[in-house]
């Protein structure tokens, strides 16, 4: 474990707010074992659950939490530079704290929705949801860390995609959903566990290539972002 | 012992001797710098971006609705409705604006300075608070003026017309102003928890969109009177629920039978928890600050 992921990791953990994320699994295997001890239809309390709470909020939200932390926090106090001055490639700086974001962020999904997915279906379904949450997670982390270092503003921006792009266009203008992590970690999850509970429109190979993409592009994009990187004040 | 050379000059140092303005006028001042500070009036052009977004995307929704509505003579929405659909926008707005409003003074702890003047401890979060929900309500009830507008001036029925569209626009006003109060006070009071705004944000979208979800599986449990409860774990459903016993078919106009059905008889109930909500996060929000100035 290098410096960097140790510093990342103690950053993160370190704080108070960090327990502010985990009520959010919490809820998540809260509600599927509720729904499973009254003993309802998993294809009714199914989808709300799993993808409803699991993919489209927690998976994204902590995400975008975790994922511009990371980075952001740094570049918010003015520390980055401390890090920035070492004699290290930009390269040995992003990747360590994108393992830190998707590691953290796998770890708080992937297991509520393993739980919730063999309270819904098998233990085939949940290691498939928590396979592709996994994934998710790479995706969104490499997407968030990227717009930490484009903008000042990256929870607004990642809001803006997560809210707007993802949760309001999604419903309505069908085409933006081949531009949707949320709908890519769906078609994974349903490829490697065919169940009914699990619906999208976006084909299996279109999302792996899709996601593949996402996380190695923004990769690539942070650390050259990170190479002409400057520091400046908090914006008014 | 040489003579004292110093000398005190008189360089016209003089007392305030003008109207000093008391509690009143701090606290109006804050609401109008809250409000002004909500959609970025006064600050760079990068802190109008996001407030401009939310506002200008109600905007074109409510011109698309009222082209609609004179093109084709259909009802797309409701005045009331309108509320309703852009949950998700207030959602965003209240994510921006309420961490601005509050955790920038936490973060530059400025506090002090506030409460060196004629300011009780309670005014500040107050203020905040009015600001915060006018702007949210101007954020729903001005789209509505829009549509209110467009049907005016497209009625058929003259005079007698309008003034129907009129009594549709009030309620629709009414029920902006219960959105306005309940997000304004739940939004606020989790972002005055952090100094950053980037956390402040996170929190508040991850509090209002855990709870939907919540919402959608208790109305699926095999009790009724669960399913009817249901709405009561979400704000935007809390909202709603107040909204189809006080408003009945103005907010649902097709198959109103269902929509009765789907709160039951439980709409007091809602509208005591309503108010119990604002009036929780409210009295939060003032143990917070009283906490926070004797830091």
């Amino acid at each position: 474990m290098s410096t960097v992921s140790w510093i990342t990791a103690r950053g993160l953990f370190g704080r108070r707010r960090f327990l502010l994320l985990f009520p959010l699994p919490v809820v998540l295997v809260l509600l599927a074992v509720l729904s499973r001890s009254f003993g309802v239809d998993p294809g009714e309390w199914g989808p709300p659950v799993l993808v409803g709470l699991g993919l489209a909020v927690v998976l994204p939200v902590v995400a975008l939490i975790v994922g511009t932390g990371v980075l952001g926090a740094e570049i918010d106090d003015g520390t980055v530079v401390h890090i920035l001055t070492k004699p290290l490639p930009r390269w040995q700086i992003v990747l360590p704290k994108l393992a830190v974001a998707t590691g953290v962020t796998a770890a708080t999904v992937a297991v509520p929705l393993y739980v919730a997915g063999v309270l819904a279906d098998s233990v085939r379904l949940g290691l498939a949801l928590a396979a592709a949450a996994c994934l998710g997670a790479l995706a969104y982390s490499a997407l968030f860390l990227a717009l930490s270092l484009l903008t000042r503003r990256p929870v607004l921006l990642g809001l803006v995609y997560v809210l707007i792009w993802e949760g309001l266009l999604g419903n309505f203008v069908s085409g933006t959903k081949v531009l949707s992590i949320q709908q890519y970690v769906i078609a994974l999850a349903d490829r490697l566990a065919p169940t009914g509970l699990l619906e999208t429109s976006v084909s299996v190979p279109v999302a792996a290539v899709m996601t593949a993409l996402v996380s190695v592009g923004f990769t690539v994009l942070a650390i050259d972002r990170l190479r002409s990187f400057s520091v400046a004040g908090e914006t008014s | 012992m040489p003579e004292p050379t110093g000398v005190i000059h008189d360089i016209g140092y003089q007392r305030y001797t003008g109207p000093l303005l008391g509690r009143r006028h701090v606290f109006g001042a804050l609401y109008l710098h809250g409000l002004r500070t909500a959609f970025g009036l006064g600050r760079s052009a990068k802190a109008k971006i996001f407030p401009w977004l939310v506002v200008g995307i109600v905007t074109v929704v409510a011109a698309g609705v009222t082209a609609v509505r004179s093109q084709i003579g259909e009802v797309v929405m409701t005045y009331a409705q309108f509320a309703d659909n852009m949950s998700w926008l207030v959602i965003f707005f209240v994510a921006v604006v309420a961490p601005e409003l509050v955790s920038r003074d936490l973060r530059s702890g400025v506090l002090p300075l506030y409460f060196s003047r004629p300011l009780p401890r309670s005014d500040y979060p107050l203020a905040k608070l009015l600001a915060l929900a006018t702007a949210l309500w101007l954020l729903l009830g001005g789209p509505q003026i829009v549509m209110f507008l467009g049907a005016a001036f497209t009625t058929d029925d003259g005079l007698t017309g309008v003034w129907n569209e009129l009594l549709d626009l009030l309620p629709g006003l009414l029920y902006a102003g219960l959105w306005a109060a309940v997000f304004a006070s739940v939004g606020l009071l989790v972002a005055s928890l952090t100094g950053k705004r980037a956390f402040a944000a996170g929190g508040v979208v991850a509090v209002f969109l855990m709870t939907t979800p919540i919402v959608g599986t208790l109305s699926i449990m095999p009790s009724r009177t669960l399913n009817e409860l249901a709405g009561l774990a979400s704000p935007s459903t809390l909202v709603q629920g107040v909204g189809v016993w006080s408003l009945g078919d103005l907010l649902v106009t097709e198959n109103g039978g269902a929509a009765h059905s789907l709160i039951g008889d439980f709409g007091p109930v809602y509208a005591a928890a309503a108010v119990l909500l604002v009036a929780g996060c409210v009295a939060l929000l003032l143990a917070r600050y009283r906490k926070v100035a004797t830091r």
